[in-house]
């Protein structure tokens, strides 16, 4: 019965309950946006981290010094680059080296579906340790001369044809979300990307056109074996083989990383600024609505309604304008970042991965607790002055 | 004109949204650089051409009687289920889910058209109750 009066009072005056509900609202979307904002970011991070899956990066010395190779490895804004495929060799005999393999890249020119080129990435399943391990969770047979992996943002799927310089490649599978990169570009075996090098430097397309498709490869990725340290490989590599650039992967996240931590902390300040105001709103809204009300809560109380009912009403319709507004606020914060989460990768420019389902859920449910919290703690305020108001005063219009 | 309700206005806004925000807020990609479009372009079109209709109708509903309204919001509600079905199901958008269409329109017109939906077969149960007291 009393919950219905409360349902009442809600109902009897729309405005007042939707500005509530708009209050509560707009609070759970930024505390739930904000958090699954920052919770997307570091996955993105840390799924990055475990994608790049080496110590050491070589490249060619043109590369680092174009600063394009952030760009392409971290970015992936499609882009090539080459070197003699000697360096590699010269690199593999060099001591403290674990786990060796090279990485080709080309960008593909824009084909009949898209106006702009994707990354391809061709790799050596004998060697490789970066890619493989994660290709065999889609994808578990050896890849044939054509076949490509593609990425989970690229709009193609298993038994699709892609043709690219003219070649066509057949879509062996499709790669599980990652949150960076890797999720535009294509993957394939050494054969089938030096015959696309091959096909493209025969159409012209190429920006390097002296290369021989047979003897280059892009990067050199290395593991350090165990008794060598990063730092003392790395410098070996730059001292000892002429034309390269070696870099620690470690380094080259730094930057996103300092991003992230940038972006984070100021969503996270952002986040407790806007609950604090909320509650001071909040607190405001639910004192001028109660001394609006005070002639009504007098009647009440003429009628036999305790001093406990009385406050019970005010704590009623606060939880359920309250719970309202959360759960607006929250579906449309969840909703919203993953309809427009690649957008919102775009704008940002960080890798951005979105939480499972479960901590979407569990994010939702704080959130929700916060509002909650932040719109109950100030109607208690409200609801302990009008458990205290002298009816006769009120009545007699004296107070 | 009859009185205006709640799904009304909700219905109009909606439809307009939809309509002119295909075309000037969250459209396709932009042409080739040889001046040719990508399919998603006549993804674009196909959406408006149908928010067109579904505009004409939800202005239309404004000068109906309660029942006639219930029938159009329900013909509306279908429209907006078929306006989700257009990009990526009906007409195949571009290969890479970063470029504009899969980023930026699939997801509006795909909010926008079930919120459209919902708003029109909620309007026709309700105007069902109504009329069966």
């Amino acid at each position: 019965m009393r919950q219905n009066l409360a349902v009442r009072n809600l109902k009897a005056k729309p405005v007042r309950t939707g500005i509530l509900i708009l209050l509560t609202a707009l609070l759970s979307l930024m505390i739930c946006g904000g958090t699954l904002l920052v919770a997307s970011m570091r996955s993105g991070l840390a799924s990055l981290e475990a994608r790049l899956g080496a110590d050491i990066m070589v490249v060619p010395y043109e590369a680092k010094t174009k600063s394009n190779l952030e760009n392409i490895v971290l970015q992936g804004n499609p882009g090539y680059f080459y070197m003699p495929v000697e360096r590699y060799e010269k690199i593999a005999s060099l001591d403290g080296i674990a786990q060796i393999s090279a990485q080709f890249y080309l960008a593909s020119a824009s084909s009949g579906c898209c106006s702009i080129p994707v990354q391809i990435i061709g790799f050596d399943p004998e060697t490789d340790f970066t890619i493989t391990p994660w290709i065999r969770r889609s994808y578990a047979k050896q890849l044939q001369t054509g076949d490509i992996v593609v990425g989970n943002d690229l709009n193609a799927f298993v038994g699709d044809t892609l043709q690219f310089y003219g070649v066509n490649c057949h879509v062996a599978a499709k790669l599980d979300k990652t949150g960076t990169y890797y999720d535009s570009a294509v993957f394939t075996s050494v054969e089938t990307i030096r015959q696309l090098i091959a096909s493209s430097l025969e159409k012209g397309m190429n920006d390097f056109s002296d290369i021989d498709p047979q003897s280059v490869v892009s990067t050199v990725l290395i593991n350090v074996a165990e008794g060598y340290s990063t730092e003392e490989v790395m410098n070996d590599i730059n001292i000892h083989v002429k034309k390269v650039k070696a870099v620690q992967t470690k380094e080259m996240i730094s930057g996103i990383s300092a991003s992230l931590k940038g972006t984070s902390d100021l969503i996270g300040v952002l986040i407790v600024v806007v609950w604090g105001l909320g509650v001071v709103i909040l607190l405001l809204a639910f004192s001028m609505s109660v001394n609006e009300r005070k002639r009504e809560f007098a009647a009440l109380r003429v009628i036999g309604a305790s001093q406990r009912n009385l406050a019970s009403l005010v704590m009623q319709e606060a939880v359920l304008s309250g719970l309202a507004g959360a759960v607006c606020g929250t579906v449309i914060a969840v909703m919203g970042i993953t309809a427009f989460h690649t957008a919102i990768e775009e704008q940002l420019g960080l890798p951005f991965l979105m939480p499972s389902l479960g901590k979407q859920m569990l994010t939702s449910i704080i959130s929700i607790a916060a509002v909650l919290v932040a719109g109950t703690a100030a109607a208690a305020v409200s609801a302990y002055r009008i458990s205290r108001i002298d009816t006769a005063l009120i009545l007699r219009g004296e107070q | 004109m009859k009185k205006l309700t709640v799904t009304d206005v909700i219905l109009l806004v909606l439809s307009t949204a939809l309509c002119l925000g295909v075309k000037l807020v969250f459209h396709a990609c932009g042409p080739k650089e040889d001046g040719s479009w990508m399919t998603c372009h006549w993804a674009e079109q196909a959406v408006f051409a149908v928010s067109i209709g579904m505009m004409a109708i939800a202005v239309v509903r404004l000068f109906l009687e309660r029942r006639e309204k219930a029938g159009a919001a329900l013909a509306m509600s279908l429209m907006g289920v078929m306006t989700a079905l257009i990009p990526n199901v009906m007409i195949r958008l571009c290969m890479m889910s970063e470029m504009r269409c899969h980023a930026v329109m699939h997801p509006a017109v795909v909010i926008l058209s079930v919120l459209t939906a919902i708003a029109g077969a909620a309007d026709f149960v309700l105007s069902r109750k109504e009329g069966g007291k």
